[in-house]
């Protein structure tokens, strides 16, 4: 859309295609608070067990705050995965060194502080979990590391048993929720992943749609181009050889030659302006607009029920009585109203004319003019409306009435 | 303007199209084209030169266009413009009758009736075609307030934010938050874009 030049006629209203849209940037949020919220859930559950099992306030302190640092230091390895290229091997080291440190450590103290493998584990294979790795990889990895993970638990329930660390009533839940941490994780992403493929997909598409729109009109404005060039090119021949024998057969070719390349040029404009249209509302405001640039003081009213007016009918009439306004300039007021009165829409357009009679009456323009308001009328009669034209002193005003329909009239 | 004949300033970039036009308009018993130009500034140097009746200018022309043109020229002398174009971009009729220009047509018109368009203009009507309202009254509204209008323009060539504030005497803090819903009513990510979108559409 940007960049177009003034040489190519008006594009079709494409569908807009919008990058990741608020859903999926409020997802992402629910999905990494989701994962940040089981890892202080996993800090909680060990401290209250381990307390329960004897550990003093200083040390269960520590774990706490420790493993409060540690849910930190995982949010950048998290941003890192939601911006990723998209390259599986772009694994930014850097932003990704401080977390796995982080973790080692706070493992290496919870370990020196419970004793239970576990604890010195759990913490690096749930960062690791977060980095960004090839599908099949992680796929592996989750897998490796739950196996791991329920090994550790197995060996530390040896501990429990032997009665070296006394959780024995909070040992279950404590290692089913950290063997059960990793897969948690990978299954969020999992998810987040899908999201983004499907939110890739619905941009795809609209752009697919937009594209295929723009094929069709090339295809039809090749198509009609085609045959009216062809057309032309024979009526020039013929009118090259008649121009001899019978000039006024020639002429008469060259005439139609000449309406040709006008129907070429209307069905061309009739092509690129068909997805063209707009509220009722918006083109008595951009009346409104034309008016006021051309100096004069133009008003709108437009009742709150007009929406439901028929724009195939007043779209015309607005556009005919604007361009008529305009053109015979001289006003300095104008006011477009457009309401429902009972079971009536009505249009009105009134302008202030010029006290004197326009000095030199512009001369009437030889095909186009003149028709507008009788074509007005004929349309407005094709849907059992009126028009009316009063010719005041002062004032040239038009009235459109047109018959509620009935499926709008409840 | 019955006795003495109308004098006419063309300007076109397209040879073609002006030389034919001239010389069907010169057929015309009435109408005198006393200059043909091929851009904007020859047309504003020529017009302040020979003062003629009517410009006859060509929207699209490199350097100035027909709007820029007659804008000039109705600093400086009374001659009435016509502008001609072959496709009226959005906007385009609003900022022509804000310049004061009499006349636009689009080029499909036969010279005929460029003809008559041209007595009319000379005789003091102002004359605009049914085919080019109605494309300007079916644009799409601009859905941007005018002060994020005047943030966009004020920013146009790459000026700071602190530099449209000062412009418009507001808080720096204020400009961005403009900005940021310029961006989001038009679905685009930058201001480049977003002005690109606006000049496109003919709203700055």
């Amino acid at each position: 859309m940007v960049g177009v030049t003034s040489e190519t006629a008006h594009e079709p209203r494409s569908l807009p295609v919008e990058s990741t849209s608020r859903g999926v940037r409020v997802t992402w949020w629910y999905t990494a608070s989701a994962i940040v919220f089981f890892e202080l859930i996993l800090v909680l559950t060990w401290t209250a067990t381990l307390v329960q099992g004897g550990l003093r306030t200083g040390p269960a302190l520590a774990l706490m705050v420790g493993g409060v640092i540690w849910c930190a230091s995982t949010l950048p390895i998290l941003l890192a995965y939601r911006h990723r290229s998209g390259e599986p091997a772009a694994v930014q080291w850097r932003t990704v060194l401080l977390p796995v440190l982080t973790s080692v450590a706070y493992g290496v103290l919870a370990f020196s502080l419970s004793g239970l493998w576990l604890l010195l584990v759990v913490p690096l294979a749930q960062a690791l979990q977060l980095l960004d790795w090839p599908r099949t990889i992680r796929m592996r990895m989750v897998l490796g590391v739950t196996a791991l993970l329920v090994c550790l638990w197995v060996l530390d329930a040896n501990a429990v048993v032997a009665g070296s660390v006394d959780i024995a009533s909070g040992y279950f839940p404590v290692g089913f929720i950290s063997a059960a941490l990793p897969v948690m994780t990978v299954l969020s992403l999992w998810w987040w992943d899908v999201l983004i493929a499907l939110d890739r997909a619905r941009v795809s598409e609209a752009r697919l749609a937009a594209t295929q729109e723009r094929l069709s009109v090339a295809t039809d404005v090749h198509d009609l181009q085609g045959h009216h060039l062809q057309v032309i090119a024979l009526q020039l021949e013929l009118t090259e050889r008649l121009l001899r024998s019978d000039p006024d057969a020639a002429l008469e070719q060259l005439r139609a030659a000449r309406v040709s390349v006008d129907e070429a040029r209307q069905g061309t404009r009739d092509l690129a302006t068909r997805f063209r249209s707009v509220p009722l509302r918006d083109e008595l405001a951009n009346a409104r607009d034309l008016l006021r640039a051309a100096g004069i003081a133009a008003e709108t009213v437009v009742g709150a029920d007009a929406h439901g007016a028929p724009a195939s009918v007043f779209g015309p009439v607005i556009r005919e009585t604007t361009t008529n306004v305009l053109r015979h300039g001289g006003g300095r007021h104008s006011t477009l109203r457009l309401e429902r009165v009972g079971e009536l829409w009505r249009y009105e357009i009134s302008n202030d004319t010029d006290a004197a009679p326009a000095s030199p009456t512009p001369a009437p323009l030889p095909s186009r003019e003149g028709t507008g308001l009788d074509g007005l009328a004929r349309r407005a009669e094709e849907v059992g409306g009126a028009v009316e034209i009063v010719r005041g002193e002062t004032e040239f005003t038009v009235i459109v009435t047109v018959p509620v329909a009935e499926d709008t009239a409840r | 303007m019955t006795d003495a004949k109308i004098r006419v300033l063309i300007a076109d970039d397209e040879g073609m199209i002006r030389s034919a036009l001239a010389a069907l308009l010169r057929l015309e018993g009435d109408i005198d084209v006393i200059a043909e130009c091929s851009d904007g500034e020859q047309a504003v140097a020529e017009a302040e030169r020979l003062l003629p009746d009517i410009c006859l200018l060509d929207l699209e022309m490199p350097g100035l266009d027909g709007v820029e043109v007659a804008e000039r020229l109705r600093r400086t002398i009374s001659a009435r413009c016509v502008i001609v174009t072959r496709h009226a971009r959005p906007g385009v009729l609003r900022r022509a009758l804000a310049a004061g220009v009499a006349g636009f047509l689009p080029k499909s018109r036969e010279a005929g009736e460029v003809a008559a368009v041209i007595r009319q203009v000379a005789a003091g009507a102002r004359y605009i075609d049914p085919e080019i309202a109605a494309d300007a009254l079916s644009d799409e509204r601009c859905p941007l307030t005018n002060r994020e209008l005047d943030v966009l323009r004020l920013g146009q060539h790459g000026e700071t934010t602190a530099q449209i504030a000062r412009a418009l005497s507001l808080a720096p803090g204020t400009v961005r938050n403009h900005i940021s819903i310029v961006l989001t009513k038009l679905h685009v990510d930058t201001r480049q874009q977003a002005v690109l979108m606006a000049r496109e559409r003919g709203w700055i």
